[in-house]
């Protein structure tokens, strides 16, 4: 009944889109997204509201056992990312492939859009699904969606190849979470998430865990399993990096809270909390380098992606230990960072990434050092793209400072308590330092794009996009302004999710916790009262000054050209000399020589490749070929070969079978 | 109530006053008449009253930086505690709070300098990106030393409650001191990591990012200049005081001379870094930091060495 159901809605689906004419396919597939985003975000708003979990549909027959679909409150925050960022994606898929309506055929932009919804309301499935093939069903049709969305762009060929290195990875992690669900049948005979409780109840179990870490962690992206980010997301068109980066990825968080929520042996919990805050602190410190490095808008934005992650990670690993020592105080405050974090990321990196995409429908191209003074441009970009930086830098008073400070006093909290306190002051640290270089990375990002002299003509003649994408833009905005000035409200949406996870719900922590995010509260309204008042008294005073302008000061020299102004290599030149260990440059051309008194022309382009890339992608390949060759050796093109071939192959199973070992 | 005003006051006082404190000592040393105390202030209340001159190259953001700027320091300011009186903000973490509030000042003033399109401001900010990152780590894990020491995460209550006194504590509360007054040498330029009153761009790193600033834009600049050193010599003072005489008749005084006569004698004596051993420097701090918690650890855990 439940697969018929589905049957029906997708033919639906994919028969309304593939008739509807071309210009209104997008209001299709926008009203498909819109409804099934009511249809899960109303109970789920009740279930956090705390209502009872609903049960959407019980015993759908599937090839291993039965399975259900049901919203607890971690569904139900999930499905709140999904379908507000759904929601935002679709609206901004307008104006953006609007550019390509000529371009490509009507057949292409139809499996777009077929794609995409199908790509919501599967994320939608795999959080509300319990487990077993149910959960693999929608995990795959996710895959399989997002891979034909990356494909968008196919006729470039580096598309098609960061296109399939996604497929073949994401299917290496779904491998790895075959085995953990088989893994799981064969221990507790049932292959929903809830029987994780009973097989983790049986002792060590922790190669369960690893293979759902690895499976899940390929998803997301955790260091070294994040090489697919920085291909595929340059690749996609870039509301398709939004909610890839902004929401996909974060399945993959979903899937280890999932797994995390059923242990109960406390010295289990330890070690596993252990390998998370690890894995979140080499995440993070491993992205946020990298991310500082890239000349490339979109690159950068994945790489801060895998950063995030990282966070995420190290506020989840610190919750992790502090409940294996059975401090619960801290365990809601550092999960209830990481659940915020995991919501603040979906906000701000979907604005980013729809803000990276006004500029390329621009000016066709991601490449930092080509643009400059964009702001002048498109003002109302720079704007919502300077507040996605300022909440992606975790400052005051945006929501991104939220979601970090609960981890960090997770953190100081466990120092403070003498828990784990070395574990704690190294993500302290790591997490310090991780702040740090976003701040460089992302200034790096802003000021190069946004801010100075063009550097190429195209920034000249761009002009801002169509006032749809802007109100796409609005609605991640407004969550990053409402959560970072009301962080007291977004608490009390992820309370129940940390009741459902372990944590203590208990009155006082939670009040606790409230009364200081009032405090956080007022102390960004009150900076930002400030900073109006020096702002209007500055104003006033110079009513009465002479204010001139000119042009930027030269410090001396008299004809300075926008050619000498600092670009994004140049910005993070520091950081790479320290960590150039880290990357492999491909540099083009040739730099300016120390010698030459009168340079001519040069160009110069230097490229920052992960080191982890080649590990993982060149290594195997080299392998392959390697057995490849020696096999190609066996086909000599002589039948007298084939036949021996044949005969050793009879004389093998004769001699196995005499040994009974077949 | 009175408290509040008070602590209030007394930062105000301690900004105004290190600076002044900083010339008099290099007159001193260096044998000159030197400049009047209060001059600092005299340039600042000139440039408040000048008019100024913008560049066609910037956007509106880089006039509203200045207030950022300011605001965001005013902000830290008020989260500081005066040894036992109370600061006006005051919450669990707000250690985190105040660390990310000067973090929103030093993103601001970055971006002001970028906006310029100059190439020597985006030498300065690019310089105060990285190390501003740098120093980071070792912000944070002093304050996670206090914080296990004396069982608060606010600066409020780290230091309003009456400690033991025991060598313990006072190893590791000097250590903090001067962990910090390193850290305000860092965030405030000075020498040796940045020298305010070097003449050449190229090798500025505060200094080059405003350049293109006048008027009452400098002055606002400037004013949170003070402000920030004042919140950090604060923070030293305050684990000194902690130790023996815990009260703001002695806290304000020590963390004007402490950092004062400390940058003064700094400035004086020692050439500034060359640019590529800064990085080097302050990573130096951090791990410094990092080997002052795992001291207080192990102090706090009673292992006997």
């Amino acid at each position: 009944m439940f697969y018929l159901l589905s049957l029906l809605v997708l033919a639906l689906l994919v028969g309304s889109i593939f008739l509807a004419p071309l210009r209104s396919k997008v209001w299709v597939a926008f009203g498909f997204v819109a409804i099934a985003a009511i249809a899960v975000a109303a109970p789920s708003i009740g279930v956090l509201a705390g209502a009872e979990d609903i049960v959407l549909a019980r015993e759908i027959p599937s090839m291993l056992g039965m399975g259900s679909l049901s919203i607890d409150p971690l569904s139900a925050i999930f499905l709140l990312i999904i379908a507000i960022a759904g929601v935002a994606t679709m609206l901004y898929s307008h104006g953006y492939v609007g550019h390509y309506l000529t371009k490509k055929s009507s057949a292409h932009i139809s499996l777009h859009y077929t794609a995409l919804a199908t790509l919501i309301l599967s994320m939608m499935l795999v959080v509300m699904a319990d487990g077993g093939f149910l959960f693999l069903f929608a995990w795959e049709l996710m895959t399989i969606a997002s891979f034909i969305l990356i494909l968008f762009d196919a006729e470039r060929a580096e598309v098609l190849r960061a296109a399939l290195s996604y497929l073949i990875m994401m299917h290496v992690g779904f491998i790895f979470l075959v085995a953990g669900f088989a893994g799981l049948e064969s221990i507790s005979n049932d292959t929903s998430f809830a029987a994780l409780a009973h097989c983790f109840g049986q002792g060590k179990n922790l190669a369960i865990f690893i293979l759902f870490l690895l499976g899940f962690g390929m998803k997301a992206g955790i260091f070294p399993m994040h090489v697919w980010l920085p291909e595929a997301h340059p690749a996609a068109p870039s509301h398709i990096s939004a909610i890839m980066s902004g929401v996909m990825i974060k399945t993959g968080v979903y899937g280890i809270l999932r797994v995390v929520s059923h242990m109960s042996a406390p010295e289990q919990i330890h070690v596993v909390g252990v390998i998370i805050l690890a894995i979140g602190v080499v995440t993070g410190l491993w992205g946020v380098i990298l991310a500082a490095m890239q000349n490339d808008v979109k690159r950068l934005l994945a790489y801060s992606s895998i950063e995030n992650i990282g966070v995420i990670f190290i506020g989840l690993g610190i919750a992790t230990l502090a409940n294996a020592s059975g401090n619960t105080a801290i365990m809601t405050l550092a999960l209830c960072g990481a659940l915020m974090h995991t919501i603040n990321h979906s906000l701000f990196k979907s604005l980013l990434f729809f803000g990276a995409g006004n500029i390329y429908s621009q000016m066709h191209t991601t490449h930092l050092d080509r643009f400059g003074g964009v702001a002048k441009h498109m003002p109302v970009t720079a704007i919502l793209f300077l507040l996605a930086t300022m909440a992606i830098c975790a400052l005051p008073p945006l929501n991104g400072f939220v979601g970090e400070f609960l981890i960090y006093i997770g953190m100081l909290g466990s120092v403070r308590d003498g828990i784990n306190t070395l574990y704690a002051a190294g993500g302290l640290m790591a997490l310090a330092l991780i702040g740090g270089i976003v701040v460089l990375a992302f200034t790096k990002l802003y000021s190069t794009v946004f801010l100075g002299s063009p550097r190429h003509h195209h920034v000249a003649e761009s002009e801002e996009v169509d006032n749809l994408r802007i109100a796409a833009m609005a609605i991640p905005a407004l969550g990053i302004v409402a959560i970072g000035l009301f962080p007291q409200y977004a608490l009390r949406m992820i309370e129940r999710v940390v009741g459902t996870l372990g944590g203590s719900q208990s009155a006082l922590i939670v009040s606790g916790l409230t009364s200081t995010l009032w405090k956080i509260s007022l102390t960004a309204i009150l900076l930002i009262i400030i900073i109006a008042l020096l702002y209007t008294i500055k104003h006033r005073a110079q009513r009465s000054r002479t204010i001139s302008q000119g042009p930027t000061w030269g410090c001396g020299f008299t004809s300075p050209n926008i050619h000498m102004q600092y670009t994004g290599e140049s910005f993070s030149e520091g950081l790479q000399s320290i960590a150039t260990s880290l990357t492999q440059n491909t540099v083009e051309g040739r730099a300016v020589g120390k010698s030459e008194i009168f340079p001519s022309s040069h160009n110069y382009n230097v490229r920052h490749k992960d080191k982890i890339d080649r590990l993982l992608a060149e290594w195997w390949v080299e392998l392959l070929r390697i057995i490849n060759k020696r096999m190609m050796s066996l086909r000599t093109g002589r039948i007298n070969n084939y036949i021996l071939f044949a005969l050793l192959f009879l004389i093998a199973i004769v001699i196995l079978s005499l040994f009974n070992l077949i | 109530m009175v408290g509040i005003a008070l602590n209030t006051l007394l930062m105000i006082v301690v900004a105004i006053a290190i600076p002044g404190v900083i010339n008099r000592t290099r007159a001193t040393l260096a044998g000159r008449k030197g400049l009047p105390f209060v001059q600092h202030l005299r340039n600042a209340r000139l440039l408040l009253r000048k008019g100024s001159v913008y560049s066609t190259t910037t956007t509106a953001l880089f006039r509203i930086v200045p207030a950022v700027y300011l605001g965001a320091a005013i902000v830290a300011m008020l989260f500081m505690p005066v040894a036992d009186l109370y600061p006006l903000i005051s919450f669990e973490g707000d250690v985190i709070c105040f660390a990310y509030t000067l973090a929103l000042a030093r993103v601001a003033i970055i971006l002001a300098a970028m906006d310029t399109g100059s190439s020597f401001e985006g030498m300065g900010a690019a310089r105060e990106a990285l190390y501003g990152a740098l120093i980071e780590p070792a912000l944070m894990i002093g304050f996670a030393t206090l914080a296990m020491f004396c069982g608060y995460t606010s600066f409020a209550d780290i230091f309003a409650h009456e400690q033991s006194f025991n060598a313990q504590i006072t190893i590791v509360m000097f250590l903090i001191a001067y962990l910090f007054i390193t850290i305000a040498f860092v965030e405030s330029g000075r020498v040796p990591v940045d020298d305010p009153r070097t003449h050449l761009e190229l090798t500025m790193i505060h200094e080059v990012m405003c350049l293109d600033y006048s008027g009452i834009d400098m002055g606002m600049i400037h004013i949170a200049g003070w402000l920030k050193t004042a919140c950090f010599s604060m923070i030293a003072a305050n684990a000194i005081a902690a130790t023996c005489c815990f009260h703001w008749w002695l806290a304000a005084p020590l963390a004007i001379l402490l950092t004062g006569l400390s940058i003064g004698f700094v400035e004086s004596t020692q050439a500034r870094n060359k640019l590529v051993r800064n990085t080097t420097f302050i990573v130096t701090i951090s791990a410094l930091a990092a080997l002052i918690f795992f001291i207080g650890y192990l102090l706090q855990s009673d292992i006997n060495i």
